[in-house]
């Protein structure tokens, strides 16, 4: 069961402006496919681990500043001086 | 003059080194059908026409000069499905959030792809941020499928199969979560490989779900798929979960006596007309000399909804980033409180993307993330595990790519659920990262039928050695009337 609250909520978490008309659409349909989810739940978990990565932690890059070749700030759009302009932090 | 749009990849790049015709002669038809048919198949979102010149110019000023380093992939014309990205061009994942953004560097796919001479065309069609199995959540309308327009094109590279198959193309790259180039592959009757993970850099690829999408390409046929592979594949600094070694492919297949497993569950719960196909397609193998058995999968059950909790609560993670401060559409900041603005923003993400957020947000929040996300993973291993058994005794598994014919655009759309089903087939390879190749199996009712051939780790050339084997036999490659 997937409450009109929980969506609301989560809607706010996810920082998503929902309607009422989307939060009841929602509702109904995320209910539907929550409870076709529902069947992981059976799975045995003996003899289970879950995936993990092959990879070594080993094998990442050095942790240091490297140069982006091209304009990594080509779509700021508002900037103040050599700064970004964002929204003000109440 | 003959009709150049038609050629395979191995045909165009022949004809331009042999000078049987030029580069510009071959890309000036390719913009051309373009610009005539795309009207009918919105495959495209962003058109390259200047950029595909000139580099069509380039290449006819080094065969003219003589050059040795002309590429393997020299004149042929690529569209690149638009969550890749591509310096100067738009990317825009068909998305209202990306509308404006431009490319500030290339994808290392299409950066190789550009080293190998192939000529960029634009930008294909996709369900926003690819997340679709038709192609109808695109901010740029739905792409229609090319062997009958009232169709779905399938998803969510839906633009990438079907400027391939209405030779807008020679080919295409996809990006493949859940089956998103293998759907649409089989939806336009065109061949689409989703590769082992880790053998194609995701590099430049705006993420979905990155521990299940993989970069692949898209032909008519499969030496087209096998030679963009040779381009794009291999190890890159810039993606660490690229794989030391990937090997490279040959357009001649080598091997006899492919040992075949039919994944008995998937062709049953297909449509009787796709059943039908798909044990034909069987029978052909048989008569290749290929030992043929149906086995049965036992976590198949669990696979969709595994794979569904898995990407859904990666999307909710990966398109938290979307603040529209650095990159976006034009908002004005000034006067609004952070939060605030925030919402506001978001709220132009469309309809099927704040679903996947917010069911991949409540799989993960406290209380649940046992029940559903650590099942899910644990599903993982378990799908490994049964393959890794069928892999001792077959070499691939057949069964279809989809397990439902084309339908009308607009007939799944308010249903999620339904439509998420549909992907029963093509999950499995995501789930467990092995290579999965969709390739035109027949045709019913004039709706193309996909057959999907699957392969162990790194088995690639297993595919396209039984998948070239098929293709000749069967012989159902074409082209629709457009």
């Amino acid at each position: 069961m997937v409450s009109k609250q929980e969506i609301r909520q989560l809607g706010k978490l996810s920082k998503l402006e929902l309607t009422d008309q989307e939060i009841e659409r929602y509702q109904s349909q995320i209910e539907e496919i929550i409870a076709y989810f529902d069947i992981l739940d059976s799975i045995s978990l003996n003899e289970l681990e879950p995936i993990h990565l092959i990879k070594n932690f080993s094998e990442l890059r050095k942790d240091c500043q490297e140069l982006f070749e091209g304009n990594a700030l080509k779509n700021v759009k508002y900037r103040k001086d050599d700064y970004i302009k964002g929204p003000r932090l109440a | 003059m003959t009709n150049l749009c038609g050629l395979t990849t191995k045909q165009v790049t022949l004809g331009i080194k042999n000078r049987d015709f030029s580069a510009e002669e071959y890309i000036c038809q390719i913009l051309d059908r373009i610009e005539k048919i795309d009207v009918k198949i919105n495959a495209f979102i962003t058109v390259d026409k200047k950029g595909a010149l000139q580099k069509a110019q380039l290449i006819d000023r080094k065969i003219h000069n003589r050059e040795q380093n002309i590429g393997p992939l020299a004149g042929v014309a690529v569209g690149i499905k638009d969550n890749i990205n591509t310096n100067g061009l738009n990317t825009t994942c068909a998305s209202k959030m990306l509308k404006d953004y431009v490319s500030p560097y290339d994808a290392t796919t299409v950066k190789r792809l550009r080293e190998s001479d192939a000529i960029v065309v634009g930008k294909l069609n996709l369900d926003e941020f690819a997340m679709g199995s038709t192609t109808e959540f695109s901010n740029n309308g739905p792409t229609h499928n090319p062997w009958n327009i009232d169709y779905v094109a399938g998803g969510s590279s839906g633009g990438s199969a079907a400027s391939v198959a209405a030779l807008e193309c020679a080919v295409s790259l996809g990006s493949d979560t859940g089956g998103s180039i293998r759907c649409p592959a089989s939806f336009c009757s065109v061949v689409g490989l989703k590769p082992t993970y880790g053998s194609v850099s995701r590099y430049g690829l705006i993420s979905y779900a990155n521990s299940l999408e993989q970069i692949g390409p898209i032909g008519k046929t499969v030496s087209d798929v096998a030679m963009v592979m040779n381009a794009i594949a291999g190890k890159d600094d810039n993606d660490y979960t690229t794989l030391e070694w990937v090997p490279k492919y040959t357009l001649h297949p080598t091997k006899k006596n492919i040992r075949v497993g039919l994944v008995k569950q998937l062709v049953e719960g297909a449509d009787q007309a796709i059943s039908k196909c798909i044990y034909n397609a069987m029978d052909l193998f048989s008569k290749l000399d290929f030992e043929c058995e149906e086995i049965s999968m036992n976590s198949i059950r669990y696979s969709l909804p595994s794979y569904y909790t898995i990407a859904m609560a990666e999307a909710s993670s990966n398109l938290a980033r979307y603040d529209n401060i650095r990159y976006g559409f034009d908002l004005n900041p000034d006067g609004y409180e952070w939060n605030t603005y925030f919402s506001k923003v978001r709220s132009n993400f469309g309809q099927e993307v704040k679903r996947r957020i917010i069911i991949g947000s409540y799989v993960l929040s406290a209380g649940y993330y046992g029940k559903y996300y650590l099942k899910a993973q644990m599903l993982r291993s378990l799908l490994k595990r049964e393959l890794k058994s069928f892999f001792k005794q077959y070499d691939i598994l057949i069964a279809p790519t989809m397990p439902v014919l084309p339908f009308k655009i607009g007939e799944k759309i308010d249903d999620p659920l339904k439509m998420y089903l549909i992907d029963i087939d093509t999950v499995i390879a995501n789930l467990s990262g092995i290579p999965a190749m969709s390739i035109p199996a027949g045709f019913h009712n004039d709706l193309p039928i996909g057959l999907q051939i699957m392969a162990n780790e790194l088995q690639e050339q297993t595919i396209l050695d039984a998948a070239m084997l098929f293709e000749k036999a069967s012989n159902i490659q074409r082209s629709p009337d457009l």
